[in-house]
């Protein structure tokens, strides 16, 4: 998938309900309760979280390419895409980054420091500038070398055999898995900036950047811990337990404990509005979640009902046909309907 | 034990580099020391070996990221284990577990912004330090051309310390940058080391071009006809990608390096040019640190440096291996100015220092883009010693001081006598020595560099399969 594919992809989905700027902080995984309750009501899981560190100048640029090829129409409130984007084929995608959210790089430097020790210690050299100088990563490969036996060599032929076997059955393009082996580096063989690797495969930087990213969520689900035990070895701590923010995650306990929505708003310091949030991140997340100290059924049907019939997800829109129910309300019986699978 | 013999047992050299072991002596025998070692003269030594004779730990002030993370690196791959890096990007979890063994440690590297914590204080306070070793000890000069004001706060830390003796390092300083290091690390005598800056395998060449154009022309034609490994510094990020991507287009291997690139891309040119997979980096100021290849054998400084001190480091880059190494300076019509509008840039606006005068949170004036981050250093740092009208003066003073430093490029590019001399001098140093390559004004021997072997291609891409066979060949 392209940078600007997976722009469309996104924007379909959300077309004419929310801003140009909405996709960007889906990306980006922006942990407010807006984009995150965006990604429970329109299935945006896939794409999620998946850039942590993208400039908003560079998908700006992207947008305004958009623009110019005719996808998007300027319209200042919502994005409001033309037909060509409407019909625009988008290829199925391996992407989870709700599932993954940005670890998967720690998954990549793990390998790519253990790649870069064996390319070495395998020839018998000992002394080399690793390419990882964090603590963390460091002292995890460490730990995983000695338990592997890396001074074997019929270990790093395992771990090769491996790797060779799951990327085979891939069901990425060669130009993808091309790009994730040009990430790594070993003796006599560098890595390759993102600008390289854009270039040998004439794509954007974002595109090749996409790739590697692709590859991996491809990657880490066809790990397994039977054929592929020294690779899953370094999924470790990978995905995180509860997809809930840590925030939200507090917010449950207390709740549970019995404290109501306003006694967990002074008792956090945090305005009511945020504690609303976590409430519909949890609706979210959880398909036993219990809504009715907020909300009775009949409102809430009444609310998915009219959802349903006039085919919106716009709050306002909403509220003008419901005005009994708050906006709070609202999010809370659109978060629960669609349930996270 | 003689101190040969414990570097031989330590870390397995044969002999000293010059000046090591007159620094590391004084250093041994208790006293303070101030070391001006040129770059790639193996300046960690000076403190690595004391080490292992002195009784307590030694902490290293070391000002950048970067450089501190280089040193940490460079030990560990000398077999060093007993090593620490204490920054502000540590993590909770990490911190709180060195807290608690930091007196294990030999080597505890800290910024300076952490140096200063109270928290950081109070753990400081129960080590036993014996030593304490600024590097890059110029960046305390408020004139200098690397000014970080939490430097001179070091001098606030040495009575928590318990006044342990000081070894303070760096690779350039003038007469008047050693005195300010004196004065504000209150070393009254110390012992002074000061190395020769001059590189006598360096020449001096200065190209004069009547407009960007042949400039340009000129760069293509020298890299086809000279054999690299060479550095061009361009005055921008965005020169650095232009001149890069126009030697990639004739066919030379290049990459550009500046610090708006991704860490991993930046570690991965370095990789590349460090494999010989790159014959040139067109690089901002940002290159060089952690940068160990012995074999540069021309900077070419495609814009104008700003100071002579950050001139004669970038060119220092140049001919470790003690060959014929040869650094160029290229100047079109509108260079001078813009260097000179480069050179007060960096300096806080009047604008500036009265936002930040009047705000109740001017951290947050960084943040939405009203005072910038090294601007603001510097402004809250003289705000807090002096009054507003006092600090506008701080500012203006500073403002003459890099015209002069200004003025002291636009000489070097003036003169009709010797460069090498020139650039001597200004470090308030004399010529001993002259070779016979010397520099643009006298006579410089062409003949001694390589001509391009062109039978070196670039290496094509190979497929995912044959890559990880190349990685892991068995």
């Amino acid at each position: 998938m392209l940078f600007d594919e997976l722009v469309i992809a996104i924007m379909k989905t959300i077309n004419l309900e929310r801003t140009l700027s909405a996709p960007y902080h889906i990306i980006k995984g922006k942990k407010s309760g807006q984009t995150i309750q965006d990604v429970g009501y329109y299935k945006l899981h896939p794409y999620f979280g998946l850039m942590p560190k993208l400039e908003k100048k560079v998908y700006d640029q992207a947008v305004k390419g958009l623009i110019n090829k005719k996808y998007i129409r300027f319209n200042e409130d919502v994005i409001d895409l033309t037909e060509q984007a409407l019909t625009h084929p988008l290829p199925t995608t391996s992407l989870n980054g709700w599932k993954y959210r940005g670890n998967e790089m720690i998954f990549f430097n793990r390998l790519s420091l253990v790649i870069q020790t064996l390319s070495h210690t395998s020839r018998s050299i000992n002394k080399f500038d690793p390419i990882d100088n964090s603590e963390d990563i460091q002292g995890w490969v460490k730990r995983y070398l000695k338990a592997i036996h890396f001074r074997d060599l019929e270990s790093v032929a395992k771990l090769k055999a491996e790797i060779l076997d799951s990327l085979q059955t891939l069901e990425v393009s060669d130009g993808h898995k091309n790009a994730l082996m040009q990430r790594l580096s070993g003796f006599g063989w560098s890595g390759l900036t993102w600008e390289q690797i854009a270039d040998i495969q004439g794509i954007h930087v974002l595109d090749a950047r996409l790739a590697v990213i692709e590859s991996l969520h491809a990657w880490l689900e066809t790990i397994d811990e039977k054929r592929h035990p020294l690779l899953n070895g370094m999924k470790e701590n990978i995905v995180e337990l509860s997809s809930l923010t840590e925030s939200t995650r507090r917010t449950e306990k207390l709740f549970k404990e019995g404290y109501s929505l306003d006694e967990i708003s002074s008792k956090r310091q945090l305005k009511i509005s945020t504690i609303e949030d976590h409430f519909v991140e949890l609706a979210m997340n959880d398909p036993l979640f219990d809504y009715s100290a907020f909300l009775s059924p009949e409102l809430y049907r009444e609310i998915t009902d009219i959802s349903k019939a006039e085919q919106t997800k716009r709050l306002r829109n909403i509220k003008d046909k419901v005005p009994a129910a708050s906006y709070f309300q609202i999010r809370l019986a659109l978060a629960i309907k669609e349930e996270v699978k | 034990m003689k101190l040969e013999e414990l570097l031989h047992q330590t870390y397995g050299f044969t002999s000293f580099r010059p000046g090591q072991k007159e620094i590391i002596e004084q250093v041994v025998a208790g006293n303070d020391v101030i070391a001006l070692l040129p770059t790639g003269m193996g300046k960690s030594m000076c403190y690595q070996l004391p080490a292992y004779l002195l009784p307590g730990s030694v902490l290293i002030v070391s000002p950048l990221l970067s450089l501190m993370q280089d040193q940490v690196a460079q030990l560990k791959k000398m077999g060093e284990k007993s090593v620490v890096a204490l920054n502000s990007f540590l993590k909770r979890e990490d911190k709180e577990k060195i807290w608690q063994s930091l007196n294990q440690y030999r080597f505890i590297f800290i910024s300076p912004e952490m140096l200063v914590q109270p928290f950081v204080k109070r753990q400081l306070e129960q080590l036993n330090i014996s030593l304490l070793v600024a590097d890059e000890a110029h960046c305390i000069s408020q004139w200098g051309f690397d000014f970080r004001p939490d430097y001179l706060r070091i001098s606030e830390i040495l009575p928590v310390l318990g006044n342990p003796q000081v070894l303070a390092l760096t690779a350039t300083a003038t007469a008047k940058v050693t005195h300010e290091i004196k004065t504000y690390l209150k070393i009254d005598e110390p012992f002074v080391y000061t190395h020769p800056m001059d590189r006598i395998n360096i020449a001096y060449d200065i190209k004069r071009f009547e407009n960007t154009g042949e400039k340009l022309q000129w760069l293509q034609d020298f890299v086809q006809k000279f054999e690299g490994p060479g550095i061009i510094y361009a005055g921008t990020r965005k020169k650095s990608q232009e001149l890069a991507a126009l030697l990639n287009g004739s066919g030379i291997s290049a990459a550009y390096y500046h610090g708006g690139m991704e860490h991993q891309d930046r570690i991965f040119v370095q990789q590349q040019f460090q494999n010989k997979e790159l014959e040139w980096v067109c690089s901002t100021n940002a290159f060089g640190m952690g940068v160990h290849i012995p074999d540069i054998r021309h900077v070419i400084h495609y814009q104008l440096p700003t100071s002579i001190e950050g001139y004669v480091q970038e060119v220092g880059r140049a001919g470790r291996d003690g060959k014929q190494a040869l650094a160029t300076l290229l100047l079109a019509p509108g260079d001078e100015g813009l260097m000179e509008s480069i050179v007060l840039e960096d300096l806080p606006t009047r604008n500036e220092i009265y936002e930040v005068h009047q705000s109740n949170d001017p951290k947050s004036l960084v943040s939405d883009g009203i005072v910038r981050e090294t601007a603001y250093r510097v402004i809250d740092y003289w705000l807090k010693q002096l009054s507003l009208e006092e600090t506008y003066k701080q500012i203006e003073m500073l403002q003459q001081e890099k015209v002069k430093q200004a003025g002291k490029i636009k000489m070097l590019v003036t003169i009709t006598s010797c460069i090498r001399q020139y650039l001597i001098e200004s470090f308030d140093q004399e010529m001993t020595q002259k070779p016979e390559s010397c520099c643009v004004n006298d006579h410089i021997d062409y003949e001694a560099f390589e001509l391009r072997n062109e039978t070196v291609k670039k290496r094509d891409p190979l497929s995912w399969q044959n890559r990880l066979n190349a990685l892991l060949p068995l």
